[in-house]
């Protein structure tokens, strides 16, 4: 299947997307800037205040003449303390709010993505999206864009304050930029292709330990130790060796700056040295526009450090605009079907996933309300292409699926999945309003309270994801229970046995009878003992029907499906005493 | 913990060259830095004040070699310090590896694949990142006393001024701010949560569109996420006002600087430009002494990732070695005598080259089965032994060359279906029409070379199992042990791959522990296991004809 991942927004609508989650904290924004730049210019005076103590040291003052500057140095440390303190909060107000914005919005979308665009990009894709890129936009929102803000208004401000303090300063002091402009462009290009393969290599040592620790009894019943040995210091060896490429980079880096940062110092003591003997300034003026460019030194490493996490920032916020804008799917057209009785109604349905591979060719069936069937087959025989038609996961190719007035469809897979949190909660993602005698009422329909009551903190009991671990059996029991709390009057079930084990498989089967009743079903079977307990069995193979009937119908006609059971059973019908098993009631 | 400080001192001895040269370099690095504000002041003093130009084009030079130097130093030094911290990981990481895969296991009960990866990963790199704090602290320190000679060699009271107010100011801070940093620690630990959160519903979301719990799944995240945001607004406006706490002492820090300087300076006790380097250095030690409640988190956080690893390095393993060899070749005579283990009894004797079913009624009973057999554990009780060899007198990884445990949920690796398989060539047809995998490598673009993902995502489960059985029957072990090798595979495939392991391990011993009856059908006989003990013993069609039990298991 060819991939066609997830959209990714251009530049200038990223921007855009930016602007409008900006708008409605508009004032905020305004007011967060203007005292950052107040706190910053405010602290700017620190060094005249310096360089005044100096000239008064120059000009042999009295001492009392020291405590005027003196207190005002506290004052401006106060204030700066203070309106910076202030600032910093009111910035990170604003980028926690629209980041949680950008999330939530992220979110919303994400999960009301048609499967089929989902599953064409590859699971990796959203998953990749919703981790590395939300948390990478967090990152640079947390630390990179304050730093990074901050450091640029220290530089404007100080570049402006060497101005006032007098213009000469200003241009010895730009003699470094051309330095450091030719430096952050040379790192930029490096680092960017660099850091995306670190982040390459990182995860793929992260894989290879995950696949090697969590298939360890594997590992160690084929006595492939040495291998996999061998594979996990061959992948933590490249992460190394990348990382010392990024870390020799980022030196080099450095190196090239304290080279801008000694020619422009020394362009500042030059100038204060002729200005000092031409009389053009005070030797406390030199002073100040000295202790200026040192004071730069620190904020312009720092911005420039961080141009590159802006970079990628920017580079994830792309991809997250570009779910973002996906337009809304259109509403599943409710076709009505022609009888009351008929609860799903399937006429000459084709599908194809590929152009030229038809995996259906013209299905008709029709299921009645409250009906149960069994779909069965080989592999490739095309159940579960026919299942997730009618679960609406795909759009057909050809023909139609209509449903009796107001039905609903819910399907569960082998596609096992316990969402993190308590049981409770994730039972109420089906039904968010029911109560817990429902949940326990639900449990107890699919067997699974016996369980549930004895885990550490029953209901309450965290599971999922770093959480209580269950079984593949009590996993695909839970999922039963939350198809009881959604309560669809159509369930389609695919292979949800397949994962349990034969012996989990019968406990589902009965957890599956319990939590079917009462619906319209239609069952992808692969036990055929399940199969046997429905209404209707239909038998397909190569994209088409080919019988239709009763298990016992089918089991005394010569034809696929008594095959099947033959070969299924490992026995002829004849052999088995009593070859009808019971019928449920 | 001292197994803890053992890892940790390892760590740095292991890399001591590294970490000695980083040391040395980033003390000259350090130097460097307390030279530059001190050289500023010399030159506005012997240079600007004084209108020499000799003098400023000398203390020019002097910079500049400065320069060169701590640029220099900083940038080796640096190197060998993140040059130590990373292979001290890697190391760690390897050993950890290691440790996990020895054959007598152990590290993985209790311990979740996801916790022993974070152990392997972040802590491994904690532990080396104490090189580079170790490095950095020295440096730091070698800065301090650099500084601090300077300030007390300019001035008595000003150096002591200094000494001892940059220490009280840091610790001020430090004071100020822990309740804070408290606070905000817990908050940002909440606050991750709703990244956590998306994933997982992302990760579940066929799950969540099966039953149409979109918008609730939405919803939840919502509120997951505004709960977060306040987590984080108040973590982030504790961290502002931390923050403008220290610029305001700092500032005020200065000014008391400036004005004893000054005064010292207005009473000619120092010149005016060794006021302009104190109040430089001043500034300048604010750098060092914070590198220094730096290196000691680092400290803390190492010594705490050390203990972890060290917990996973000492765990006892699982079962014990031992030293007797098993037969050459071995026929494969398995022997199960009064083994009692978690609620199983078992008496059972399997002949060489025999095919022998098991249908447990409690799932649990089979795997603690299979457990014993392949040594993940030893029986509470009795003796396992293969062609009259006790198990616990041999080396699990010798026994494991002879007798191979199959899981049920055996994990494929990333590769090809052929790198998984690891058949030999001339058996690999074979093998693979055996296990049905030639029907899955036909359905694949690349056929038996095309790629499979991490644990075998790439594939469906039917086609995974295939895979993993061809896998264990390609290993070609005297004793072969399946467990439910065909649960997600259809059933006209399952009839095949019943005749094909018939035909390919004809006279090899093969137990298979499932409740599918097209397997049982080709075993010569079957075991049944009811409440723990041997039920009954016969070939199948006879069990489905006499045993009312073992017809409910197996075919209803």
């Amino acid at each position: 299947m060819s991939r066609e991942l997830l959209p990714t927004a251009t530049p200038a609508r990223t921007r855009a997307a930016v602007l409008e989650l900006l708008r409605p904290h508009r004032a905020l924004a305004i007011a967060g800037f203007s005292v950052m730049v107040g706190a910053t210019a405010i602290g700017l005076l620190t060094q005249p205040l310096l360089g005044h103590i100096v000239d008064l040291v120059d000009s042999r003052s009295a001492l009392d003449a020291l405590t005027l500057p003196v207190v005002f140095l506290v004052i401006v440390a106060v204030v700066q303390g203070g309106a910076t303190g202030l600032g910093l909060s009111l910035i990170a107000r604003l980028g926690e709010t629209v980041l949680a914005r950008l999330r939530e919005r992220f979110v919303g979308r994400a999960l009301r993505l048609p499967l089929e665009q989902v599953e064409k990009a590859g699971s990796g894709d959203l998953t990749a999206r919703v981790t590395a890129d939300v948390s990478q936009v967090a990152e640079a929102m947390r630390t990179a864009l304050p730093e990074l803000a901050r450091s640029v208004l220290v530089i404007i401000l100080t570049m402006f304050a060497l101005a006032v303090v007098d213009w000469r300063f200003l241009l010895a002091a730009l003699l470094a930029v051309p330095f450091q402009a030719h430096t952050a462009r040379w790192y930029v290009r490096d680092a960017v292709p660099l850091y995306a393969r670190q982040r390459i290599a990182g995860g793929a040592q992260q894989q290879q330990l995950l696949e090697t620790i969590g298939g360890a009894s594997t590992v160690r019943a084929f006595r492939i130790e040495d291998e996999h040995a061998g594979r996990v210091t061959e992948r933590s060896q490249r992460a190394v060796d990348l990382t010392m490429r990024g870390v020799w980079l980022v030196l080099r880096f450095y190196s090239r700056l304290h080279v801008a940062e000694y020619i422009g110092l020394a362009a500042v003591l030059i100038a204060g040295f002729l200005m000092v003997r031409g009389g053009l300034v005070s030797i406390g003026t030199a002073t100040a526009a000295a202790l200026y460019f040192h004071g730069l030194f620190g904020p312009v490493n720092t911005a420039l450090v961080l141009i590159d996490d802006a970079q990628s920032a920017a580079a994830s916020l792309a991809r997250l605009i570009g779910v973002i804008d996906q337009p809304e799917p259109p509403a599943r057209t409710a076709e009505v079907t022609a009888t009351p009785e008929e609860a799903v109604a399937v006429a000459g349905l084709r599908h194809a996933y590929e152009e030229g591979r038809p995996v259906l060719h013209g299905i008709d069936l029709t299921i009645g309300r409250g009906e149960r069937v069994a779909l069965v087959g080989a592999s490739g025989a095309g159940k579960t292409t026919l299942a997730r038609l009618i679960a609406g996961v795909h759009v057909p190719a050809g023909g139609s699926v209509r449903f009796g007035a107001s039905e609903r469809v819910a399907m569960i897979t082998q596609d096992v999945h316990v969402f993190a949190g308590s049981l409770a909660d994730d039972l109420r993602l089906a039904r968010p309003e029911a109560t817990d005698a429902e949940l326990r009422e639900a449990l107890t329909r699919v067997d699974a309270l016996t369980w549930a009551d004895t885990l550490p903190d029953g209901l309450g009991t965290i599971v999922g994801e770093g959480g209580h671990r269950l079984t593949a059996t009590q996993v695909q029991q839970v999922a039963l229970a939350r198809l009881i709390l959604a309560d669809p009057p159509i369930a389609v079930l695919d292979e949800a046995t397949a994962e349990a084990g034969s012996a989990g498989a019968r406990v589902l089967e009965k957890a599956i009878d319990q939590a079917i009743a009462g619906r319209t079903a239609l069952i992808v079977a692969h036990r055929l003992s399940q199969a046997a307990t429905t209404d209707r069995v239909v038998v397909m193979d190569d994209g088409r029907i080919v019988q239709i009937g009763h298990h016992t119908a089918l089991c005394a006609t010569d034809g696929p499906y008594a095959t099947l059971w033959t070969t299924w059973t490992g026995l002829r019908v004849t052999d088995i005493p009593d070859s009808n098993p019971p019928v449920p009631e | 913990m001292s197994a803890g400080r053992d890892v940790l001192w390892g760590a740095v001895r292991g890399q001591r060259r590294d970490v000695l040269f980083g040391s040395v370099l980033g003390a000259g690095h350090q130097a460097g830095e307390v030279a530059v504000p001190v050289l500023i002041g010399v030159v506005i003093d012997q240079a600007v004040a004084r209108g020499d130009l000799t003098a400023l084009l000398g203390w020019l030079a002097a910079l500049a070699a400065v320069y060169v130097s701590l640029s220099f130093s900083f940038r080796y030094g640096a190197r060998a310090g993140e040059r130590a911290a990373e292979q001290t990981g890697h190391e760690l990481r390897l050993q950890l590896v290691r440790r996990v895969l020895d054959p007598r296991g152990g590290t993985e009960q209790g311990r979740l694949p996801g916790a022993l990866t974070t152990i392997a990963t972040e802590d491994a790199k904690r532990v080396g990142a104490v090189n580079m704090a170790a490095i950095m602290g020295i440096g730091a320190l070698f800065g301090v006393l650099v500084g601090a000679v300077v300030l007390l060699w300019i001035s008595l009271p000003l150096g002591l001024l200094v000494l001892l107010g940059t220490p009280l100011l840091l610790f001020a801070g430090h004071l100020l701010s822990k309740p804070l940093e408290r606070r905000s620690e817990a908050e940002q630990e909440r606050a991750a949560h709703a990244s956590g959160v998306a994933t997982d519903l992302v990760t579940g979301l066929r799950v969540l569109k099966g039953i149409g719990a979109e918008s609730a799944a939405v919803a939840r995240y919502r509120l997951t996420s505004r709960e977060s945001l306040v987590a984080t607004l108040r973590a982030a406006r504790a961290e502002s006002w931390q923050y403008g706490m220290v610029l305001a002492l700092t500032g005020g820090f200065i000014a008391v600087v400036a004005l004893i300087g000054g005064r010292l300076a207005l009473q000619g006790d120092i010149s005016l430009g060794q006021l302009v380097s104190a109040v430089g250095l001043a500034l300048f030690l604010l750098g060092p002494l914070e590198v220094f409640s730096w290196v000691n988190a680092e400290l803390a956080q190492g010594r705490a990732s050390a203990g972890r690893i060290a917990e996973v390095l000492a765990t006892p393993p699982a079962v014990g070695t031992g030293t007797r060899a098993l037969p050459d070749p071995v026929r494969g005579e398995l022997r199960l005598r009064d083994v009692r283990c978690d609620g199983l009894t078992l008496d059972l004797a399997v002949s060489p080259g025999e095919i022998v079913g098991v249908v447990a009624t409690d799932p649990a009973h089979a795997t603690t089965l299979l457990r014993c057999l392949g040594r993940q554990t030893d029986p509470e009780a009795g003796v396992i032994e293969l062609d009259g060899v006790p198990f616990t007198e041999v080396d699990p990884a010798d026994l494991r060359l002879a007798i191979l445990v199959a899981e049920h949920d055996a994990d494929l690796f990333e590769g090809t279906l052929r790198t998984n398989v690891a058949a030999e060539e001339a058996v690999l047809d074979r093998v693979l029409v055996a296990a049905g995998v030639d029907e899955v490598a036909r359905g694949l673009p690349l056929g038996v070379d095309a790629p499979v993902i991490e644990r075998g995502r790439s594939l469906s489960g039917g086609q995974r199992q295939r895979v993993a059985l061809a896998r264990a029957l390609a290993a070609d072990r005297a004793v072969l042990v399946l467990h439910d090798p065909t649960t997600a595979v259809d059933t006209v495939t399952e009839a095949r791959i019943a005749g094909g392991l018939r035909e390919i391990r004809q006279g090899r011993t093969t137990l298979v522990v499932t409740t599918s009856p097209a397997l049982l059908a080709v075993t010569d006989r079957v075991v049944l296991l009811d409440g723990g003990r041997v039920a009954d013993l016969a070939p199948h069609a006879e069990l489905v004809r006499r045993n009312a039990v073992y017809r409910a298991v197996v075919l209803a």
